[in-house]
């Protein structure tokens, strides 16, 4: 099946990508916001212009998730910004220079930051223009004057140095802001939900949500210059190539850009290309930019089931032996489980960033969270189904002198297995929904238009893939149903209606 | 030659004993009864002969040597095992319950299929039963069952733990005619546990009675009935056999 799958997806990728290229394979990263995707599209659509093969990592969770993909070599490149080099991964004392901060990153991480794109992308405070108005508010300083406004700010925000812990010292803002997605919180704002949010100084939302910038009137966030990061040890020539970006983008154009893709709703790839053309940076005609659109469904489709049978194999093939374990082993049964149980409770998202220092990125690390994720159900369904046989049965097996291994075979597992078959159901189904977060990490899967759809606040991108995720649970649904008409004699199955 | 023996056998669970220091020779080729109050560790000298249970002190020996708890399946092969509520495994059809041994032991589909249905027609099941699944039989049908799987190998010990104890009193009449039929037919070492001592006088040419975990009194039922060992005896005798 493992096979078949990726046949069919190495089948794909021929059908839909470009030509293999010649030359190396450069894997580009990017964090999972609109301008992210657009400055890595654009230097990934550069490098294939000159031949290179280009491997998209994405949408990658956060500053953290991506620097560390970077650092483990798990990634190339991505576009980052100076602010946050500063504050969030050197947590530097006071402010430096940009030649200082490039010296600082070669000598500690031997990664180079390559000149800025030229423009600063700096954090903003966004109110609505109709609150803006009706309270006067024109700067930060305003804020302190209302008691009851609602703060709400992306995560990354909320908990960063140089983000509101700082910001609300710095202007003696007394609210207690609460966490909410950054592309949601334009929603809640337009909701009339929430009153102040961060925003970056370049995004395309501030437009289309008709907001107003507050004036950052005590000088308070830091310049964001926007740059490629590179490992040290890419090639010369992919340096060299990329540095041609320098100084392209204004603050105007970026945000420009950011539109195009969030209200012209035009894809990255297109406006990436066009960029590339006006600059007059690309040497080729350029290519066809984008499979058909069934075909990349296909592809994710393929991708996600790929992610979730692996895991779900795995964990069936540690899971039962756990179950069967437990059951002989009475006394460890309570602790497997409870740790198992541990292991569920952590936040799908948690977990998949703690599997970024063992595994990296892509595919690993989301294989083996999805499978941490199958044990639970599996294991307590197995030895919850063992331990409830009937006593009765279990004395009749021994004694009528069937060994330890054919009563397993012959009489326990048969008994209970409906129930391990229905715990397996229940990881399936798990599997399948929180596989679409492992693109995150980038290891692709339906998850992908997901991640993007949030970051550009596209409902329709969002939909493309949640509901081929959630007719792909049905089918496991169904598939399961089948599998036990097939495998349990009708009278041993559990009633529907419990 | 005794093919069941216990020499001095205890078993306590905690401060409890089940049993207490019984001596015990089961005569060969005859059915014997064990009989007893409830509680008085009737089943628990059962399972001490195929070392479900086994003994806290003394020694059990069944086929003429000392049990080795080692190989306890190798020794169980060559016992059958009956139990009230027949026991029958569920997910398997009635061919496949009785029949579960013989594969097991590899023979061949021919000699299965021959046996399944030899077994079938000496308990009076027809033959057309044996693709249906337990939960589709009587309960009679299904002792029957219980008993042609406990017969399947051909043991020469059979052990019976109270195997018509959940039948209603005319089916129950039925399969006790067919038991007597069967060791008429071949005679086995058969111990038959029950709370029922018309059953036992019925059944067994031999009666051992419990009380409390102890031996009170073996021999044949002539000799009980005719000579109780004790009061204790002759009033379990008297309020069994006069409801």
């Amino acid at each position: 099946m493992h096979t078949a799958v990726i046949s069919l997806v190495t089948f794909l990728s021929l059908l839909l990508g470009p030509d293999p290229a010649r030359g190396q394979t450069v894997v580009v990263g990017s964090k999972h916001f609109n301008e992210g995707y657009i400055l890595a599209e654009i230097s990934a659509q550069l490098l294939e212009d000159r031949g290179f093969r280009v491997e998209r990592k994405f949408g990658l969770g956060g500053t953290l998730v991506c620097f560390e993909a970077l650092r483990n070599g798990e990634i190339g490149l991505y576009p980052e910004y100076s602010g946050t080099l500063e504050q969030a991964i050197l947590k530097l004392p006071h402010r430096v220079s940009h030649r200082e901060l490039r010296e600082i990153l070669k000598r500690r991480f031997d990664l180079d930051l390559l000149e800025s794109f030229g423009f600063s992308n700096t954090y903003a405070i966004a109110v609505s223009r109709r609150l803006a108005r009706v309270r006067g508010l024109k700067t930060i300083s305003d804020l302190a004057k209302f008691s009851n406004l609602r703060f709400g700010f992306s995560h990354e925000f909320l908990n960063r140095q140089d983000g509101w812990p700082g910001l609300a010292r710095t202007y003696g803002l007394p609210a207690r802001p609460v966490g909410i997605e950054h592309g949601l919180a334009y929603h809640a704002i337009r909701e009339d939900r929430l009153d102040v949010t961060d925003v970056y100084s370049t995004d395309g939302d501030i437009k289309k949500f008709d907001l107003v910038l507050l004036e950052d009137d005590r000088r308070y966030f830091p310049e964001y210059l926007a740059a490629l990061l590179v490992r040290g040890g890419l090639d010369e020539q992919i340096k060299r190539i990329l540095g041609e970006l320098a100084g392209t983008i204004t603050a105007a154009e970026m945000q420009g850009l950011n539109g195009q893709v969030l209200l012209e709703r035009k894809s990255f790839a297109e406006v990436a290309q066009q960029f590339l053309r006006e600059e007059g940076l690309l040497r080729s005609q350029g290519q066809a930019l984008l499979g058909s659109r069934w075909g990349t469904l296909l592809f994710r489709a393929a991708t996600h089931v790929e992610l979730t049978l692996i895991a779900l194999v795995a964990g069936m093939a540690v899971a039962i032996p756990g179950g069967i374990l437990i059951y002989r082993l009475r006394a460890i049964s309570k602790p497997v489980v409870y740790l198992a149980g541990l292991l569920q409770t952590i936040p799908s998202i948690a977990l998949l960033a703690f599997m970024i220092p063992f595994f990296g990125i892509g595919a690993k690390p989301a294989i083996v969270a999805l499978f941490l994720y199958a044990l639970l159900p599996i294991l307590r369904n197995t030895a919850a189904a063992l331990f409830s046989i009937d006593p009765v049965l279990k004395r009749v097996s021994v004694g009528m002198g069937l060994t330890a291994w054919q009563r397993l075979r012959y009489v326990e597992l048969p008994l209970a297995a409906p129930t391990i078959l229905a715990g397996i159901k229940t990881a399936a189904v798990i599997n399948i929904g929180t596989a679409t977060l492992a693109a995150f990490i980038g290891a692709g899967g339906l998850g992908e238009p997901i991640v993007t759809g949030l970051a550009l606040n596209d409902t329709t991108l969002i939909l493309e893939g949640a509901v081929p995720a959630a007719l792909l649970a049905i089918v496991t649904e169904w598939g399961f149903e089948g599998l036990e008409k097939l495998l349990i004699p009708k009278h041993l199955l559990q009633k529907p209606a419990e | 030659m005794a093919q069941i023996a216990l020499e001095k056998v205890s078993r306590v669970y905690g401060d409890e004993k089940a049993l207490q220091d019984i001596d015990l020779t089961f005569a060969d080729d005859v059915t014997t009864a064990v009989v007893g109050p409830s509680g008085s560790g009737k089943s628990t000298l059962l399972q001490v002969i195929n070392g479900l249970v086994r003994p806290s002190h003394g020694t059990v020996s069944v086929f003429r040597e000392p049990i080795d708890y080692g190989r306890l399946p190798e020794l169980r092969l060559r016992i059958g095992y009956a139990v009230q509520g027949t026991g029958l495994f569920p997910h398997l059809t009635v061919e496949e319950n009785i029949t579960l041994l013989a594969r097991l032991a590899k023979w061949d589909v021919e000699q299965i299929k021959a046996r399944t249905e030899e077994l079938m027609r000496l308990v009076n099941l027809p033959v057309s039963f044996a693709q249906r699944y337990p939960h589709e039989l009587s309960g009679g049908q299904q002792q029957r069952v219980g008993l042609c799987r406990a017969m399947v190998l051909n043991p020469r010990i059979f052990l019976l733990d109270e195997p018509f104890g959940a039948l209603d009193p005319i089916t129950r009449n039925e399969i006790q005619r067919e038991f007597l039929h069967l060791q008429q037919m071949e005679a086995r070492t058969i111990v038959l546990v029950t709370h029922d001592l018309r059953e036992a006088l019925k059944l067994a040419q031999r009666l051992v009675v419990l009380d409390r975990g102890s031996l009170v009194q073996h021999g044949t039922c002539k000799e009980i009935l005719e000579d109780p060992a004790s009061g204790f005896v002759r009033s379990f005798f008297q309020s069994q056999l006069e409801q």
